[in-house]
């Protein structure tokens, strides 16, 4: 018995010790590929790290998407057309477009030479795969709500009309026609968002079959395609030698690895594991101070808390004016980080306008001032002079470092300004966006980066049925100015409408309490030039990049 | 010594069936959706959570989980589109596995050593720099460690990479931080019962026989001193084994640990459940083996359990 067991004990040690190295041996097979090697040209071939979010979601535009989609995106898909920096129309897969007079019916000419990285010619009927399959619920499609302005897509997707019926038909291989329930003016800027995206119909049939992160049926229409995919570790793009405009590419390869956090990142770029650590936090502003690496960039987004009009006193706009007006913004940035800039506006900072070129929000006054002492007089009228009688309000906000920062500024400002007590509330992200939903709030964070680039991405949320207004504003008023200024086509006063509804509830409402706008920290290594940024959402765009001696 | 192994399957089984219970409804429990991000709309956020099933009523899901579990399907995610959770386990499980296995056994030889060390020497300065150093050793959470070894020969000294587990050097830093602890751990084990051990009577009469000190040491005493160190090294190596999850992420490790905590952040139940699983079937396994062992090693608690 006692033999036995020992032979057992010795086996046992045995195949442990076996699959200790083995396993560690697993993990060395990697080493030749490509993830570690930076931009110094090792073999002298162009290639750059860049480092990313950890692993969130497919590849399949049509799949569900999140973060891991958005990088890859970036460099290895062609969307038909998009703006530039200067708000010029970028052709991409289309080379040309027409709409009718209404603004119903948009007609897009395909690149006759535009084909897929094995080859196969890029066709309208890519494009309406995409749309057809994230019309499926159960595609899981983050974003299928935004293909509902083209005819019939709302009824596809609740299942009640044909995938068949849907308003976007191929008129021929290249010629793609889409035809839109009512007009849409900035439908252009609809067409950078995955949905519009195309995949290919020889590859790209169902969503869940992982064809999306399998190098041979992942094929791109971009300037890069996949190569290889690792899982939580790293992806490798090259370049398409077949892209259209496969001249103008510099780079031969981009690898973006998954980084869990921020701070693994920027340690990454310092030991040059990475070329490119984007959205980092604002301390490495004062650690990189003056040197070359480091990149700022503008995000388009508004930082703001949420005042629930259904909790007393927070209905009398008295009060939500009065808070507005005691909050000391350019105090707050100070203590949260030079990556926020105060901003009294709902619209983000930088968006731009495309007519003129500027940014949207400059071109009308701002739609109120701070005033502490109209702040204080206005508590007063409301019944609580000096702040007595005034209930106890709760914050909540999600427990992320310049939440908490911004959650305790403003508690301390409100309780100097006007002598109200705040009780703060972190919560985890996903509660919180849980709560918000629900309305379960007295007051709430929220924050709001543009999916495109037009002010409607904004002034839609606060209309009377729209997904994000949870606290309870319904104004007809607003929601007939904002209707009107969808459908107005002559851009001028479509932006006085614009400005005029974000006056209203921001200025004269108050309906949200717009604390900053964000600012980007990213590293970058100085060799490597020609990096943009996306307009709609700032993020950054390396399809065009080199490296530079 | 059937009974009773017996007995304990039967124990690790029923354990197994309550986690997985109590994990069910915990992560039911939770507020906020799996398909819940920043900006989908409420339409999608439905749509999605009837194809899923979620709109069902909990305990139909649980039933549903439960007869899908016996017959060893453990689902599909619910973020990671189209991935079975079984094809994440044992995509994940690897590195961990490696990384908990090498860092126990770096654990358990250091410690060991350092502990007939601090038993066995006279001078008073090792002994008071082991001390120290097993204070530190214990005291100090291992994904501090794990910074400060990051910052120090990554950062600092650029000698090792810290991100990813691409190649054989990438897997210094994050043993190191994970054996600390249990090398601590272990060498203050092995020298309270090495002391303890050096005055019994058969070491005694070991030496007076004439054996050699490393004789004596490594026949003798370091058999039965070994008995607490393997209770230890059973339950550190499944919690090992199962994923550091700090660790893990500091160094971006892809195993377990990492996709635990994304799992949780991200509300995708299957994958929470099935990691639950894994691991507590990891831990049960182990614990039991280790009894079994030291059931074998000593006659008295073999002698107990009759």
């Amino acid at each position: 018995m006692k033999n036995r067991l020992k032979k057992v004990l010795c086996s046992l040690i045995t195949v442990s010790l076996c699959s200790t190295l083995f396993l560690g041996g697993c993990g060395k097979q990697g080493k030749d590929s490509a993830a570690g090697k930076t931009a110094d040209g090792e073999n002298g071939k162009k290639e750059i790290v860049v480092a990313t979010n950890s692993e969130t979601g497919g590849l399949d535009p049509a799949g569900m998407i999140a973060l891991t989609y958005l990088s890859y995106s970036v460099s290895a898909l062609d969307e038909l057309l998009t703006y530039n920096e200067k708000g010029e129309i970028d052709y991409r897969a289309a080379e040309s477009y027409e709409v009718n007079d209404d603004s119903t019916v948009w007609t897009f000419h395909l690149r006759k030479e535009a084909v897929w990285s094995d080859g196969t010619p890029v066709t309208a009927a890519d494009f309406i795969n995409t749309m057809v399959r994230s019309l499926d619920p159960k595609s899981g499609n983050g974003y299928a709500n935004y293909l509902f302005p083209v005819k019939n897509a709302e009824a596809i997707y609740n299942g009640e009309a044909d995938a068949g019926t849907l308003g976007a038909k191929a008129l021929d291989d290249y010629t793609l026609e889409i035809a839109l329930d009512k007009p849409c003016v900035y439908f252009l800027d609809l067409l950078r968002l995955p949905v519009y995206t195309p995949s290919c119909v020889k590859y790209a049939d169902a969503v869940d079959s992982g064809w999306d992160k399998d190098p041979k049926t992942s094929v791109a229409n971009g300037p890069f395609y996949l190569a290889e995919y690792v899982p939580e570790q790293y992806f490798v793009l090259k370049k398409n030698e077949k892209y259209w405009n496969a001249d103008k590419v510099k780079l031969d390869q981009i690898t973006y690895r998954f980084f869990d956090d921020q701070q693994s990142m920027a340690s990454a770029y310092e030991t040059g594991e990475v070329d490119v650590a984007p959205a980092l936090q604002s301390s490495v502003m004062d650690l990189y101070q003056g040197k070359d690496d480091l990149v700022i960039t503008d995000t388009i987004a508004t930082r703001y808390i949420y005042p629930n009009l259904n909790v007393k006193p927070l209905d009398d706009v008295r009060v939500r004016k009065a808070i507005n007006l005691a909050i000391d913004r350019e105090e707050l940035c100070k203590m949260v980080g030079d990556d926020t800039e105060p901003t009294v506006n709902f619209i983000a900072k930088y968006m731009k306008d495309k007519q003129t070129g500027g940014y949207f929000v400059d071109e009308a006054e701002p739609p109120f001032k701070e005033n502490l002492k109209e702040a204080k007089k206005l508590l007063a009228d409301a019944g609580y002079p000096d702040g007595k009688g005034f209930p106890k309000l709760t914050y909540n906000y999600p427990s992320l470092e310049m939440d908490s920062d911004t959650a305790q500024v403003v508690q301390e400002q409100l309780k100097q300004n006007l002598n109200i007590d705040i009780e703060l509330n972190a919560q985890e992200l996903q509660v919180n966006y849980t709560e918000r939903r629900a309305g379960n709030f007295d007051l709430c964070r929220m924050n709001w980066t543009a999916d495109f680039a037009d002010p409607y991405t904004y002034l839609s949320m606060l209309l009377s049925n729209s997904t994000y207004n949870c606290s309870g504003i319904h104004d007809e008023k607003y929601d007939a100015l904002v209707e009107q200024s969808d459908t107005e086509k002559d851009p001028a006063k479509r932006a006085e409408l614009m400005h005029e509804a974000e006056k209203l509830a921001v200025g004269e409402e108050f309906y949200i309490i717009p604390l900053y706008s964000m600012k980007s920290c990213n590293l970058i290594r100085p060799t490597i030039k020609g990096i943009t940024q996306i307009p709609a959402t700032g993020a950054l765009e390396y399809r065009y990049a080199e490296i530079t001696e | 010594m059937f009974g009773y192994t017996c007995k304990r399957v039967f124990i690790g089984i029923l354990s197994l069936f309550v986690l997985v219970t109590a994990a069910f409804f915990l992560t039911r429990m939770m507020p906020g959706s799996p398909f819940q991000t920043g900006n989908v709309s409420e339409s999608v956020l439905t749509s999605m959570e009837e194809e899923y099933g979620l709109n069902e009523p909990v305990f139909k899901q649980y039933a549903t989980y439960l007869s899908n579990l016996m017959h060893g399907d453990l689902g599909i995610s619910f973020k990671k589109p189209g991935v079975r959770v079984s094809e994440v386990i044992t995509r994940a499980w690897p590195a961990t596995a490696a990384l908990g296995a090498l860092a126990i056994v770096l654990a358990a030889v250091v410690g060991t050593l350092l502990g007939i060390w601090q038993a066995s020497t006279k001078k008073r300065l090792v002994k008071g720099g082991i001390f120290f150093s097993t204070m530190l050793g214990t005291g100090i959470p291992n994904f501090v460690i794990a910074l400060l070894l990051m910052l120090f020969f990554g950062v600092k000294l650029k000698l090792l990479p810290i991100a990813g587990l691409t190649g054989a050097e990438n897997y210094i830093l994050p043993v190191v931080s994970l054996a600390v602890y249990p090398a601590a751990v272990i060498t203050r084990l092995m020298r309270n019962t090495f002391q303890e051990e050096m005055n019994r009577d058969y070491v005694v009469l070991a030496k007076a026989k004439g054996l050699s000190w490393r004789r004596t040491a490594v026949t003798h005493i370091l058999k039965n001193a070994w008995i607490p160190v393997l209770n230890y090294i059973g339950p550190a190596a499944a919690f090992l084994m199962t994923g550091s999850f700090v660790v893990e992420s500091v160094f971006t490790i892809p195993g377990l640990g990492r996709e635990f905590v994304n799992s949780i952040e991200n509300r995708d139940y299957t994958l929470i459940l099935g990691l639950t699983i894994f691991m507590g079937v990891t831990v049960i396994g182990i614990n039991l083996l280790t009894d079994l062992l030291c059931a074998w090693l000593d006659p008295r608690v073999r002698r107990a359990y009759r």
